[in-house]
């Protein structure tokens, strides 16, 4: 029994961060 | 920085320079390089774990066509363009053909 298909998504979950 | 295109002959392998945890059936991931942290998903987290070693990206479609429902040329666009992405974010190896890797 083969499984369900979905994109495939790579989620960024956050960007490092310069008076 | 590697430039060229991912082609079905290309041989990815993941960096080993993450820290990979699954969570409730979706697969995250911390860059020990970059600081960020990523979320792969489930089908993500299935071809993290098959790109552990190096493979072909025609194998890798194939060993994901053997497991899910899902026709090639879809199976092709969704993994190259999944896999290029990783790469912009240096989180995959692309080896030439002589197998040296190439940080992505």
């Amino acid at each position: 029994m083969k499984k369900t298909w979905q994109q495939p998504q790579l989620e960024v979950l956050n960007v490092n961060q310069a008076k | 920085m590697k430039t060229e295109q991912l082609s079905k002959t290309s041989i990815v392998s993941s960096s080993k320079q993450n820290i990979v945890s699954d969570m409730g059936g979706e697969k995250v991931m911390l860059s020990v390089t970059n600081g960020n942290y990523y979320n792969l998903g489930h089908i993500g987290g299935h071809i993290w774990d098959a790109i552990a070693e190096p493979i072909s990206i025609e194998e890798l479609i194939n060993t994901l066509m053997e497991q899910f429902e899902v026709d090639r040329e879809q199976c092709e666009s969704h993994v190259e363009s999944f896999l290029d992405h990783l790469r912009k974010e240096g989180l995959i190896l692309v080896h030439e053909q002589d197998s040296s890797a190439v940080k992505a």
